[in-house]
């Protein structure tokens, strides 16, 4: 896993529960970096998961809502670092439906091992999409985080339903429908 | 700060300049890969350049040195580029544009859109052969073979041609044409006039023929024994006459080109000759076992056989007369030979006997035209002849047949 999700999550503690917070996860948790993250180095996802799961059992906060969150946080990373990417839409409905087939076409100009979720589109109106999300990482609610934000960019709203096609999450169906 | 609060900022200080170690390995190692790649690159990039000029020189050398005139053209036809010989060839000096497929004759117009589609469809032409118009209004013959220049995602980006003038050889092959058929209606208009000619000429002998026999018939008995003699010596020459206007006729044709092929068995062709052909009781006629089976016309095969033994047969003035008929197969010929224990010839007149009309000897049925023929048709096939002989010991006609 790329360390700036790493580094931008580890951040993220520390703004809302503090250093202190950000110290006792990672000393709770088993990490062959020792917690030392840079953006630019590459991570074993289970340290993820394991920061994840003990920030959940300080704060009692579900994991699935923690990714919620910490995807509306990396959206702004997003738009501040790769603001060319997405002003190159004007329409939400259109960015989402072009993740595959142009941002992580970009995203592996940039780091060409990442390992990329896959979001295939069923079917697309004007204002509906229907997409389905394939990972073993089954971090669907960070991809839900990040659509929530996509809408708020594109001053628009949505209601987005999930329904899990396979029961540990590694493949979920997106029912986006634009109000 | 309470000692704990100072711990954590410790650890954090820590894990920031460990994380800062990395990046500056990681970082370390992506410069030096790019630098690596760039090297390789750079390297590459030479290699290419010096590629490029060397075809590029090589390119402008075949431009420049063709002897063929050399045109780039776009689709619309305008010519892009062209070497010196194009220039001289569309007599273009000035810096205006030329189409190509304006200077098609307009005769050729129709003909040449067919060319040009066909460029577009397929990619190329080739053996376009047409007239043209070139600057100074004279009109050439050129052939064009023409092929489309492609850029490296496959876009057409116009075409080339090569150009050869072929006025001089148009001009020649015209000239051949009418040669031949003019030399046709000459050949076909004499063979009718020797037709006519020979028709024209029997129908007063036969009359001569038949007033002689009416004369000689009426006054039976009231001519003397001379007279009724020179009468007779009369017909005969009158036949004489009629065999010789008989064969200029058979010469005139012999030289014709051969019509059809057909497989030849010598054996039984001769063998039919001996049959047919008046060989007098004394002479006898020996033809070699196993002769060949040729391909050629049956007509003139046999004339050629014919004449020669006829011939052998009027000049044995042994009281045993004897004919060989032999064959020799060479790699590109067969070989065949006809000899006698005639009178022979002499040597002087070797290269005579073969024209028309050269009889040595004045017989009666020797009308000078028989060999004329056999040489005739065995030019026809490719062949020679020749003879070999000895005065009062006999002859020797050699011949030859291309297989």
């Amino acid at each position: 896993m790329k360390g700036i999700v790493f580094t931008e999550f580890l951040e993220l503690v520390e703004t809302k529960f503090g250093l202190e917070m950000v110290d006792k996860i990672l000393s709770q948790s088993t990490l062959e970096s020792n917690g030392a993250y840079t953006a630019i180095g590459t991570y074993n996802f289970s340290e993820m998961l394991q920061l994840l799961q003990n920030l959940n059992k300080n704060t009692g906060i579900s994991i699935d809502q923690l990714l919620l969150v910490y995807a509306e946080h990396f959206f702004s990373v997003l738009t501040s670092n790769y603001s060319s990417l997405i002003s190159a839409y004007d329409d939400p409905i259109e960015m989402l439906a072009s993740i595959e087939g142009h941002i992580h076409v970009e995203v592996r100009k940039i780091y060409p091992d990442a390992e990329l979720p896959t979001f295939t589109v069923v079917e697309k109106t004007k204002n509906s999409l229907i997409m389905i999300y394939k990972s073993s990482r089954a971090m669907y609610y960070f991809g839900l985080g990040l659509m929530n934000k996509t809408f708020e960019h594109f001053n628009s709203e949505a209601t987005i339903l999930l329904e899990k096609i396979k029961d540990d999450g590694t493949e979920v169906k997106f029912i986006i429908t634009k109000i | 700060m309470e000692n704990n609060e100072l711990e954590v900022l410790k650890k954090a200080l820590e894990r920031e300049k460990s994380a800062r170690k990395q990046a500056e390995l990681i970082l370390e190692q992506k410069s030096r890969n790019l630098l690596l790649i760039s090297r390789e690159l750079k390297l590459a990039n030479q290699e290419l350049t010096k590629l490029l000029n060397e075809k590029s020189t090589q390119l402008s050398g075949v431009f420049k040195n063709i002897n063929d005139a050399y045109v780039v053209f776009n689709l619309s036809g305008d010519i892009l580029e062209m070497n010196n010989n194009a220039k001289e060839l569309f007599n273009h000096y000035s810096d205006s544009t030329l189409n190509i497929k304006k200077l098609v004759h307009k005769k050729d117009l129709e003909y040449s859109n067919q060319f040009f589609k066909q460029l577009e469809e397929t990619g190329s032409f080739t053996n376009f052969t047409s007239r043209i118009v070139t600057s100074t209004k004279s009109t050439k013959w050129v052939q064009i073979n023409a092929s489309l220049i492609y850029s490296h995602s496959k876009k057409i980006l116009g075409a080339q041609g090569i150009v050869r003038d072929i006025s001089k050889i148009k001009k020649l092959e015209l000239q051949k044409e009418n040669i031949l058929k003019e030399l046709e209606n000459s050949n076909n208009q004499l063979q009718e006039y020797a037709h006519i000619v020979s028709h024209d000429l029997k129908s007063p002998l036969r009359s001569l023929h038949a007033l002689c026999s009416w004369i000689k018939e009426d006054n039976i008995d009231s001519f003397n024994e001379t007279t009724l003699q020179n009468f007779n010596l009369i017909e005969n020459t009158l036949e004489n006459m009629e065999n010789l206007i008989s064969n200029v006729l058979e010469y005139s044709s012999a030289g014709y080109k051969i019509d059809e092929y057909e497989q030849v068995d010598l054996n039984k062709l001769l063998l039919n000759l001996k049959r047919t052909l008046f060989i007098p009781e004394h002479i006898k006629v020996n033809i070699q076992e196993n002769l060949p089976t040729i391909k050629a016309e049956k007509t003139k095969i046999q004339q050629i056989f014919q004449n020669l033994i006829s011939n052998s047969i009027k000049f044995i003035d042994k009281e045993n007369g004897l004919i060989e008929i032999c064959c020799n197969e060479k790699k590109y010929h067969y070989e065949f030979s006809i000899s006698d224990n005639g009178i022979g010839v002499d040597k002087q007149y070797h290269n005579k006997i073969f024209n028309i009309f050269q009889s040595l000897n004045r017989n009666d049925d020797s009308t000078g035209v028989g060999l004329s023929i056999v040489k005739k048709i065995v030019n026809l096939y490719e062949g020679e002849i020749w003879l070999d002989s000895k005065l009062g010991k006999g002859t020797t006609f050699y011949f030859t047949i291309k297989k």
